[in-house]
């Protein structure tokens, strides 16, 4: 078979590829990351780059246009190499650290909740300063039994234990400081363990890092775990989307030779680039942090901890643990101090993870009298049902357009995305964007102001399509069907003008229907009407905005009483934070998670029947819609 | 003593559809309980049967049918005609088949002269359907609901990918529309709300739930139409249509009824229709006269109470 030279010449990286290799795959093969949140499956067309020069075979795809066709422009995953070429690689289309850290700037603090100063200040990992008296003729206690004796003082007879590495040079350290020295005692297995002894008093800084690692989306929170602040947060695309857009390639994957090694690494780095973007932003050294807490759905924990997640996917979809042991940060390869701890979120079942338990802390559903119901809108939409008494949790495969991935202008929560939208009876956009700067692209919540202000100007009909008949610069035909331009070139930082179409529309409609029927489905299935419901906190990656009244207009949340919802932002996230700031936090958790009851939607039949009656705007019974009539 | 069968109690009736003006005007629709059920509700219109012509000649047609017409085929007034005074139909379906591209793609304008020249001459009710080209039927439809306006037609058919030209035109000459699902109750409920949105009164939908013949998945189109009664007797409005069904066009396409002789061809056409009248269905256009007969001699001994 014959091999053909790619070179990246803007990434001055060329690589040798075999006949019939995509572009996407010969960009990773020389260690570029391109944007491609499908997977390369051609759906996202992220992954634009210009063939400068050499023969290809691009096939036609709705994402390139036909001006980009005219400057060479094609998709990496859907065009093959028939010769020796020369590729470009636009700048959008890189998911590099560069960007990524810009990005990443901009991600919010998030939503402050209640709950967050319910639980007392006892972290995941304490620093204890100590000032010991030498040893003396009248005292042989030893270096070691000497710092047991008076940590076990400050910590109220608590057995403690270390590792030999802290013991090895204690007692050089211990004299060349005067026996002053800090403890870093972190929580493991129900017992105390000093991760490392550091010489002088280094109390007064100690911080944690708290992670939400989605099928989608990463972030990440550099938190003071003295005050409770978070300092800095991140947010990036998962880079194991190259390998999959949802957890069932990616378990698929997983199980080819060196996928599950791949797919960590992928996510690993994802995390350290935070880790190290954060470090530099704050000017602190990743070897001063001893603690991290992750939160993730059950098939991105596998995937992290290298567990072999093949048993997820297939039934009765029973995954290899549901709790995961804490461990040592060198293990994960967490770029923090290699003593470090990192703790995981337990989950309940294969597609109700430890993210939802995470966000089950956030909100506190597990001390509500009434009924309540937590929503997370994730690619894996996750849902818990119940009270104080009793809970049951459900999946539902929504999908990536409310994180803003798989549309054509869909994007992060970060800084230039729009994610507010008002359209005045003369069709004129009013668009808000993320730190009011130049829109960039549309996120989820943006998505669901447009979808609902579409529908009041009768700018889309209920059923997702265009209204031809309106006359307006900004209704337009594309290739394949029509669009509605949302801010215009000169509006943007892109160059481009910003659109939805009716693809997207689609695409939302698919995703707000399936959190719906599955919040439905839930409730039929315990025999209540969603009136019944006295609380309802919904999350999700949507910064710090989503209008209620909005996503009820579109049906993606039931039109309950509005007084009983409550945004509650990055839950998992906000349970991750928690549990590093408080490990009574982390052991409720580990309580709770084994209250929840597991009800596995796709064995019912009545979802199926939900799921295609949502499939309208806002639902086909308008009946359980009245406040739409 | 005796045992009290239960009774189910329902509470929407299915929306009563008036097509034509005047004395052959008929309605559809009505019920309040499932097909044939007296003790349990009331269906105060009888199941109609209308028979189908064209506005040309039907090449495709299957023999047995074409001969049960004879000569008249050839003209679209005298097949009418015909249907009317010697086979006794009370409404007549038209099928504007003449302007499709693929069988002659005749002028829009003289088709629509057809249908003038039919609706002249006979004077039951007419179901109007176009030729089933979506370009070719947004410009034929408008003007042959024009040039019926008053007589209150039912028009077809509106489907989901094409609705708006129809359904405005209808709501501006005054007609009823066929609504087209294919087997599928959401999509029912979605047209019908989306026409509904447009200003159109629901209360003047038909719905046509997809038609199938005898051994081709009868079944599966009964029981969505039971699904949407029942749905509509809760108080589903936006299913509480009456259903058309085209039994004649679907029987006669299929080998068993076209190509084992009339006999087998009528009694298939018979079997399927007997079978949708008891699916629930208010009106269904056949093809073969003899077998429009038949039927409505059935229909007329089940309403017996």
């Amino acid at each position: 078979m014959s091999e053909f030279t790619v070179n990246f010449i803007d990434q001055k990286k060329s690589v040798r590829v075999k006949a019939g290799t995509d572009i996407l795959s010969a960009a990773a093969k020389a260690g570029i990351v391109l944007n491609a949140s499908c997977g390369g499956d051609g759906l996202c067309g992220k992954c634009k780059v210009i063939i400068k020069k050499g023969k290809v075979k691009a096939e036609a795809s709705r994402l390139v246009s036909e001006d980009d066709k005219k400057r060479g422009i094609v998709l990496a995953c859907g065009t093959i190499a028939e010769g020796d070429l020369e590729v470009m690689i636009p700048s959008e289309s890189l998911e590099s650290r560069e960007k990524m850290k810009h990005d990443a700037e901009e991600f919010t603090k998030g939503v402050v909740l209640k709950e967050e100063t319910r639980f007392s200040r006892s972290p995941l990992v304490r620093k204890i300063y100590l000032e010991l008296s030498g040893p003396s003729a009248d005292d042989t206690t030893s270096d070691l039994e000497r710092i047991y004796e008076a940590l076990s003082a400050k910590l109220d007879g608590t057995l403690v234990s270390t590792k030999l590495a802290n013991v090895k040079h204690l007692g050089e350290m211990l004299r060349d400081n005067e026996f002053k020295a800090t403890a870093v005692v972190a929580h493991k297995d129900g017992a105390l363990e000093i991760l490392a002894l550091e010489p002088g008093d280094t109390s007064a800084s100690n911080l944690g890092f708290a992670f939400d690692i989605g099928t989608t989306t990463v972030v990440g929170q550099l938190v003071d775990v003295n005050t409770g602040d978070v300092l800095s947060s991140r947010i990036a695309f998962n880079k194991q989307a190259q390998y999959g857009s949802d957890v069932i390639t990616r378990i698929v994957y997983a199980s080819e030779g060196g996928g599950l090694e791949k797919l960590y690494e992928a996510v690993m780095d994802n995390i350290n680039e935070i880790i190290e973007d954060i470090a530099k932003e704050c000017k602190i050294e990743p070897g001063d942090i001893y603690g991290a807490v992750l939160a993730g759905n059950m098939t991105m924990m596998h995937l992290l901890l290298r567990i072999d997640p093949s048993s997820i996917r297939r039934a009765p979809y029973v995954p290899t643990t549901t709790v995961f042991p804490s461990i040592n940060s060198a293990e994960l390869g967490l770029e923090i101090n290699p003593k470090g701890i990192v703790a995981f979120l337990p989950g309940v079942a294969s597609y109700v993870g430890g993210d939802i338990i995470s966000g089950l802390i956030a909100c506190g559903l597990y001390r509500n009298e009434g009924l309540a119901l937590l929503a997370d809108i994730g690619t894996n939409g996750e849902i818990v049902l119940g009270n104080k008494d009793w809970m049951m949790g459900a999946a539902a495969s929504a999908g990536p357009a409310f994180e803003g991935s798989g549309l054509s202008f869909g994007m992060k929560a970060v800084k230039g995305a729009i994610d507010r939208v008002a359209i005045d009876e003369k069709l004129v956009v009013k668009a808000g964007t993320i730190g009011n700067e130049k829109a960039k692209g549309i996120c989820g919540s943006g998505y669901i102001d447009l979808l609902c202000q579409m529908l009041k100007r009768r700018i889309i009909e209920k059923d997702g399509k265009i209204n031809r008949t309106l006359s307006s610069p900004r209704i337009r035909k594309n290739e394949n069907n029509h669009e509605f331009v949302v801010a215009f070139k000169d509006e943007s930082s892109i160059g481009r003008d910003i659109v939805i179409t009716e693809d997207d529309i689609e695409n939302l409609k698919r995703s707000k229907g399936a959190i719906y029927s599955a919040i439905i489905s839930l409730l039929n299935k315990v025999d209540k009407d969603i009136s019944e419901v006295k609380k309802m906190y919904i999350a999700g990656g949507f910064g710090n905005y989503l209008n209620i009244e909005n996503a009820i207009a579109i049906g993606l949340l039931p039109d309950a009483k509005r007084d009983v919802y409550e945004f509650i932002g990055n839950s998992s996230l906000a349970g991750a934070r928690m549990s590093l700031l408080s490990h009574d936090a982390f052991v409720k958790a580990n309580e709770i998670f084994k209250n929840v009851t597991y009800v596995d939607l796709s064995s019912e039949p009545a979802y199926m029947d939900e799921y295609i009656a949502a499939l309208f705007f806002p639902h086909t019974d308008s009946r359980r819609f009245p406040s739409a009539r | 003593m005796a045992i009290e069968l239960i009774k189910e109690k329902y509470t929407g009736p299915i929306n009563t559809v008036e097509i034509g003006a005047g004395q052959g005007m008929v309605k559809l629709g009505g019920e309040t309980a499932l097909p044939f059920l007296f003790r349990e509700g009331d269906m105060p219109n009888k199941p109609l049967i209308a028979l189908e012509v064209q506005d040309c000649e039907p090449s495709d047609w299957a023999d047995p049918v074409r001969d049960a017409f004879g000569d008249a085929v050839k003209d679209p007034v005298k097949w009418a005609k015909k249907c009317v005074s010697e086979f006794g139909a009370k409404i007549l379906c038209v099928r504007l088949q003449s302007a499709h591209p693929d069988f002659g793609n005749g002028s829009i304008d003289a088709s629509v002269e057809r249908l003038k020249a039919i609706a002249k001459e006979v004077k039951v009710p007419l179901i109007v359907i176009g030729c089933g080209d979506d370009d070719k039927d947004n410009e034929l439809l408008p003007k042959a609901s024009q040039a019926m306006k008053g007589s209150n037609c039912l028009f077809g058919i509106a489907t989901q990918a094409n609705y708006k030209t129809l359904t405005a035109t209808c709501l501006a000459d005054g007609h009823s529309i066929i609504a087209d699902s294919p087997i599928d109750v959401n999509i029912a409920k979605q047209l019908n709300i989306l026409m509904a949105d447009m200003g159109f009164d629901q209360k003047r939908i038909v719905m046509h739930p997809t038609t199938t013949s005898l051994g081709y998945g009868m079944e599966y189109v009964y029981s969505i139409m039971e699904r949407a009664r029942l749905a509509a007797f809760i108080g589903d409005a936006s299913l509480a249509m009456p259903f058309i069904l085209f039994v004649g066009q679907e029987t006669w396409k299929v080998k068993e009824a076209k190509e084992f002789g009339e006999k087998q061809g009528i009694n298939w056409e018979i079997a399927t229709a007997a079978a949708m009248v008891q699916a629930g269905a208010d009106i269904q256009v056949l093809r073969h006269p003899r077998s429009a007969v038949s039927i409505t001699k059935y229909i007329d001994k089940l309403m017996e109470r």
